[in-house]
Order: C-alpha cells, then sequence, then structure tokens
C-alpha cells in the first residue's frame, strides 16, 4: 500500500513538473523519467505482491526505452540549443493555433 | 380568314423584328404596311359577314390546360362587338402603319418600330378574339408589354424611360384586379369561356355578392387598362413615345381594352347593380376630371391625351349605364376621330421640328392648310358638333345618363363634361393655327408627304361618316326607342357643344385664378399626392421592412451569412486553445485522460 501511494506521489510529483514547469525543458525530461520511474516503482510492488515475474520483465523493458527516450529528447534539447540558443520551455512556441 | 387576320400581324411583326436588318426601313416598312392593309381588308370582310349577315363564327383551336378541374382551350369568338373592334383596330392600325413609315422615316430604328406595332396589334387581336378570359388575358399582358416598349422606343432619353416604367407598373395594379376576377370566376363558375359562363348565369343566383365581388374586380382591371380615375396617370406620360404610338394606344388599342372588357363582360354587371353604378361613377368622374385638366395643357399631345382620358369616362360610364351598346359605340367613332386629332398633331409637330408646346405654335392655317382642315374636323367631331361622328354616340350617352335608374350626378357631369370638351378641342385649334404667330422663326413649316397625309384623309372621312353609318347597327341602338327624355334635355348636350365651341373664339372670357390653373394645370395634384400617400410609404416600406429588417436582418442573420460568421467566430476561439506552449498541451492531455478515465471508469 505504501508503495502504491509512493508511486503515485511520484507520479504527481512529475506530472506537475511538467504542467508548472516554464523555465528548461531538460526539467521536463527529467520529470518524463520520474514518471516512468513511478510506474516502475508500480510494476515491482505489484510483481512482489502478486508473485509473479512479468512485472519485473516489464520494469526492464521499461527502463530501456526510458535510457533511449532520454537519449533522443537529449539530443532534440541539444541541437534545439544549438539553434536557438535557449532552451527555456516557453520559447518553442511558433506554432499556435 | 379569321385565322389569317389575326396571326398577319404576327407574322409582319416577325418579318421586320428579325429579318429588319436585311430589308432596311423602307422594305420593313412597305412589309408590314402591305400585310396590315391585307388584315384590315380582311377583317372588313369578316365585318361583313358578322354585322350584316349575322353570322357569329366560333372557333376551337384546341385545348391549352387541362388539369383536373381546372380546363381552358385556345378558341376563337367573332361576334358582334369583337366585329366593331376588328375594325377599328386593323383599320387605325393599317392606317398608323403607313403614316409611320414617313413619320420615322429618318429614325435608324424603323424596322424596330414597325415590328412593335405590328405586335401590337396582333395581341390587341388576341384580346378581343378569344373565347375565354385566360386567352383574353395573354392579349392582355401582350398589349401591356408592346405599350411598354413603344413608349420606351427613344430608350436613350430619361423620360420615356420612366413613363414606360410607370405604363407598364401602374397597368399592373389593374391586371392584379383582372387576374383575382378569373380566379373568382373559376372558383364561382369553374368555367373561363364566355359561352358557357353567361348561360350558367342565370341558375347561379345564390352566388350573388361573389358576383358583385367578379364585377368590382372586372372594373378595377379596366380602370388600369383604359386609364380611368385613380390609375389614370400613366396615360398622359405616355405621351413620351413617338405621335403614332400615341395613336394608336390612344385611339385603337391599349386603353380601348378596359372598354372592350367591360362590354364583354355586360352580362355579369347585369346581376350586379352595385358593380354598374359603381363603373358608372367612375366613368362620369373620370371624364368630368380629364375634361377641366384638358382645358389647361400646354403641350399639344397632353391635351388629346386628357380628351382619350375624358372620352374613355364616357365610354365606360355607358357601360356603367347599362348600356354596353352605347360604349361600343362611341368607342368607334371616338377610335376614328381620335387618331385622326393624334396624327394631325404628328403633322404640326413634323412640320415644326418636334415642337410640341401650344404656346409656341399658332398662325399656322397659313402653312398648313390641309392639316388645319383635318385637325379642325376631328376637333369638331370630339366636340359633338351636329352631323360628325362624335354627336351621334356623344348624344347617345348623354340621353341615357337621364334616366330614373341612374344617379342624376353622372347627369351633371355628363353634361360639363361635353362643354368642357367642346372648348378644349378648339382651343388646341385656335391656339396653334388661328391665333397669332409666336413661334421663333426658325423654318417655314409646310405640309409633307402624301404618305403622312393620306391616313390623315381617310380618317377624316371615317370621322365624318362612321358615325352616321354605324347609326344602324346592331350595336348601335339607333333606330331602337331610346328612354324617353325631355326635350330640353334632348337639346342640351348639342347646345353645351355650340357654346363651349364659340367661347373659345370669345377673347379670353374666363381668365382663371391663377391658383385654380396650377390646380389644373398639374392634374388636380394627383401625382404628387400618389408619390406622397402611396408611392413614398411603399418606398419606405420596402427600403425599411423589405430590405433592412427582413433581407439584411433576418435572413441574413438565420441565414447562410449569419451562419458563417458564428462558426467563423467559434472556431478561432477554439484554434487559440493552441497556444504553442508544450506545458498547455500536457495538461490539456492529462486533463483529458483524466476526464476520461472518470467518466469511463466506473
Amino acid at each position: 500500500m505504501s508503495y502504491l501511494m509512493l508511486s503515485t506521489i511520484i507520479l504527481l510529483m512529475g506530472i506537475l513538473g511538467i504542467i508548472l514547469n516554464r523555465s528548461n525543458l531538460i526539467i521536463m525530461l527529467m520529470c518524463i523519467e520520474l514518471i516512468l520511474l513511478a510506474s516502475t516503482i508500480l510494476l515491482l510492488s505489484g510483481s512482489c505482491a502478486l508473485n509473479t515475474l512479468l512485472g519485473q520483465v516489464f520494469t526492464i523493458v521499461i527502463l530501456t526505452v526510458a535510457a533511449a527516450e532520454s537519449a533522443i529528447g537529449l539530443a532534440l534539447i541539444s541541437n534545439y540549443y544549438r539553434l536557438r540558443g535557449t532552451i527555456s520551455a516557453c520559447a518553442p512556441n511558433l506554432l499556435r493555433g | 380568314m379569321p385565322l389569317l387576320i389575326i396571326f398577319i400581324p404576327l407574322l409582319s411583326a416577325a418579318g421586320s423584328g428579325l429579318g429588319g436588318r436585311y430589308l432596311g426601313g423602307r422594305g420593313s416598312g412597305l412589309l408590314s404596311c402591305t400585310w396590315l392593309s391585307i388584315a384590315s381588308i380582311l377583317s372588313l370582310g369578316l365585318c361583313y359577314e358578322i354585322l350584316l349577315n349575322g353570322s357569329v363564327v366560333y372557333l376551337n383551336l384546341g385545348r391549352w390546360i387541362e388539369s383536373d378541374l381546372l380546363s381552358s382551350s385556345f378558341g376563337l369568338h367573332f361576334d358582334v362587338v369583337t366585329a366593331v373592334m376588328l375594325i377599328v383596330i386593323t383599320t387605325i392600325s393599317g392606317l398608323v402603319h403607313i403614316y409611320s413609315t414617313s413619320y420615322m422615316k429618318e429614325d435608324p430604328h424603323l424596322p424596330r418600330f414597325m415590328s412593335y406595332l405590328s405586335l401590337f396589334t396582333f395581341f390587341m387581336l388576341v384580346l378581343v378574339t378569344s373565347n375565354n378570359y385566360v386567352q383574353l388575358f395573354i392579349g392582355w399582358e401582350g398589349v401591356g408589354l408592346c405599350s411598354y416598349l413603344l413608349i420606351n422606343f427613344w430608350f436613350t432619353r430619361i423620360q420615356a424611360n420612366k413613363a414606360a416604367i410607370k405604363a407598364m407598373l401602374v397597368n399592373r395594379v389593374g391586371d392584379i384586379g383582372l387576374i383575382l376576377a378569373i380566379i373568382l370566376i373559376w372558383k364561382e363558375f369553374g368555367v373561363f369561356d364566355y359561352c358557357s359562363l353567361f348561360s350558367s348565369l342565370d341558375s347561379c343566383h345564390s352566388s350573388h355578392s361573389s358576383l358583385s365581388w367578379i364585377c368590382i374586380l372586372l372594373t378595377i382591371g379596366a380602370i388600369g387598362k383604359s386609364a380611368q380615375l385613380g390609375l389614370h396617370t400613366w396615360l398622359p406620360d405616355a405621351m413620351e413615345g413617338p405621335t403614332p404610338v400615341s395613336a394608336l394606344i390612344h385611339a385603337a388599342t391599349m386603353v380601348t381594352a378596359g372598354v372592350f372588357l367591360l362590354v364583354r363582360s355586360a352580362p355579369l354587371f347585369d346581376y350586379s347593380p352595385t358593380a354598374t353604378i359603381l363603373v358608372g361613377l367612375v366613368g362620369s368622374l373620370t371624364a368630368f376630371f380629364a375634361a377641366t385638366v384638358g382645358l389647361v395643357q400646354s403641350d399639344i399631345k397632353k391635351v388629346i391625351a386628357y380628351s382619350t382620358c375624358s372620352q374613355l369616362g364616357y365610354m365606360i360610364m355607358a357601360c356603367g349605364l347599362a348600356n354596353p351598346e352605347g360604349g361600343l359605340y362611341h368607342l368607334l367613332t371616338h377610335a376614328f376621330f381620335k387618331a385622326l386629332l393624334f396624327l394631325g398633331a404628328g403633322s404640326i409637330i413634323h412640320a415644326l421640328l418636334d415642337e410640341q408646346d401650344l404656346r409656341k405654335m399658332g398662325g399656322l392655317v397659313r402653312n398648313l392648310p390641309l392639316t388645319y382642315i383635318l385637325m379642325l374636323i376631328g376637333s369638331l367631331s370630339l366636340a359633338g358638333f351636329p352631323y360628325l361622328s362624335g354627336f351621334y354616340s356623344k348624344d347617345l350617352i348623354l340621353e341615357l345618363t337621364y334616366n330614373n335608374y341612374c344617379l342624376i350626378s353622372i347627369y351633371w357631369l355628363a353634361s360639363i363634361t361635353a362643354f368642357l370638351t367642346a372648348f378644349y378641342s378648339l382651343r388646341l385649334v385656335y391656339l396653334s393655327f388661328i391665333s397669332g404667330p409666336n413661334r421663333l422663326p426658325k423654318v417655314e413649316p409646310a405640309e409633307d408627304n402624301w404618305e403622312l397625309l393620306g391616313p390623315l384623309l381617310v380618317l377624316a372621312v371615317g370621322g365624318i361618316l362612321v358615325g352616321y353609318i354605324a347609326q344602324g347597327a346592331v350595336f348601335a341602338p339607333g333606330p331602337r326607342p331610346l328612354p324617353f327624355v325631355p326635350t330640353t334635355v334632348a337639346l342640351m348636350p348639342v347646345i353645351l357643344s355650340l357654346a363651349g365651341i364659340l367661347l373659345v373664339f370669345a377673347p379670353w372670357l374666363v381668365p382663371l385664378e391663377p391658383r385654380i390653373h396650377g390646380f389644373l394645370a398639374r392634374a388636380w395634384e394627383f401625382t404628387p399626392i400618389t408619390n406622397y400617400y402611396v408611392g413614398g410609404p411603399l418606398w419606405k416600406f420596402g427600403h425599411f421592412v423589405s430590405y433592412r429588417v427582413v433581407d439584411r436582418g433576418i435572413l441574413e442573420a438565420l441565414g447562410p451569412t449569419g451562419i458563417v460568421l458564428f462558426i467563423l467566430g467559434r472556431t478561432k476561439e477554439l484554434s487559440s486553445l493552441q497556444s504553442g506552449l508544450l506545458f498547455n498541451y500536457a495538461l490539456t492531455v492529462l486533463m483529458g485522460t483524466a476526464i476520461t478515465i472518470f467518466l469511463f471508469w466506473q
């Protein structure tokens, strides 16, 4: 139960970080990592509680995906910085509706 | 032969209208004159059969509208009334055609003019020969259309355009009356053709009030077409067309259609005394009104136009005295002397190089002696001088007004009108021919060629003799016993006419007060009053209600434009949600997810 609370709190922290963050794209990437970690914590606690390995297998898959995703995200951010000279989250607002 | 009479003018119209550019002015004039002459000779033959031999021709040409209860067919019906109208239309029209070839010689659009004239004749013949009301309506609208085309013949003049539109619109008011009458006839009787309708009248006493309404609506139709009081305003303006057109419209065709309608519908009017009295009142008031206005007009054509209006009032009045034959008789004589007057006025105008103002004429008797004689014959005939054709018919109508079944006011109005008619018609002759010359010494006027004067001579012979010749005919109740009137009443029209004629030659005994003169010269202020009380409010209604409230208001707000504007505004608001900021998108996604989960997780 406490693991469930922990993962929920981490998930909410990640979400709030994405929504409220105005300064930095890297913080946004980190918050996405937090959300993924919250899901891995939930999967691990679930797999221990239900005594099955499937949760741990998924966790490893998620970690891999998260690593790949943060690598690509960092690459995009560094390219963006090279083009614009800033990584503020308010900066990419040219595509309005 | 009956079909030929009707379709020869149509062929002539098509020939000079479509082939005018190949024929040229001279050729198309020759073509249409020849064909119209053939038509008038044929119609004289037909009239010999009908009027003298008494054989009514009835032709069924074919079915036209065959609906469940509504059935109408094309058919021709030549009886006495039609025969008289045929003489009038084809003779006058043929003479006007011949006259036009000379009068309009220099006009580059002569083929078009001849085509319109022939088309006018065709539609008028359709009107008088039809055997039902629906086919009559074809001719009724057709002559309205042709009057529009002819008044607007010189279409580069703004006055001509305005006059033509006015003629069309004011006629439309009467046409609505006629349409409603036809619809009511169909509702009450279920038939359109005259024979069935008039024979079913006896068995139809139940619908007495609706019969009155039919007659009143027919009267409205006649008021519009015959320029009676109320809807007369188009007639003086119709003088904007060429002079032969005025002769055709005012003498033979257009305006006589209203009288013809009343004469044709006379059996209906026998069942409705209310409508009959109404017709008599309208006719007598029109006669009086137009005669007073004619007293002071300074335009030579306007004087004759108002005299037409006045004489039509006499004819309508005769129909309102339950004596349509008298009206028809006056129509016949009037056609001849009025065409004579108009064409004579055209001759004067032609000689004076398009000068129409009576005040700038005078002393023409030395230059235009033949025209003077012809105009004098026409004017005396119009004035009812004894033993000219106007005398016979007008005297008859005036005696008819003096009987117990009619309002006595009709008699007084008609008598005063007879006096005024004599005065203004001789005033025209006096001012243009006899008084001292007032014109600028531009050019010495001279008589034109015989193409112009020949038709005038024929019409003058008609203006002298037609009244006497037709006196014994079936439709002109000469030999029949007239209503008994006292000798003074019987002599009164002649005395009044002679007094009116003599008054002209007295040095102006009656200098009218300027205010009365202005009132009469502006035609009783009819046009301003109509413009102020009818035209203006309708115009404002059209602008404010129809245009602003309905068109630009309701229909545009609820219609396409309003919907487009509404959707555009909403989509602008919706698309401004997409702000371009990443965290707002993330918020939207998460909120959307949360809402979806909240909604579907139960």
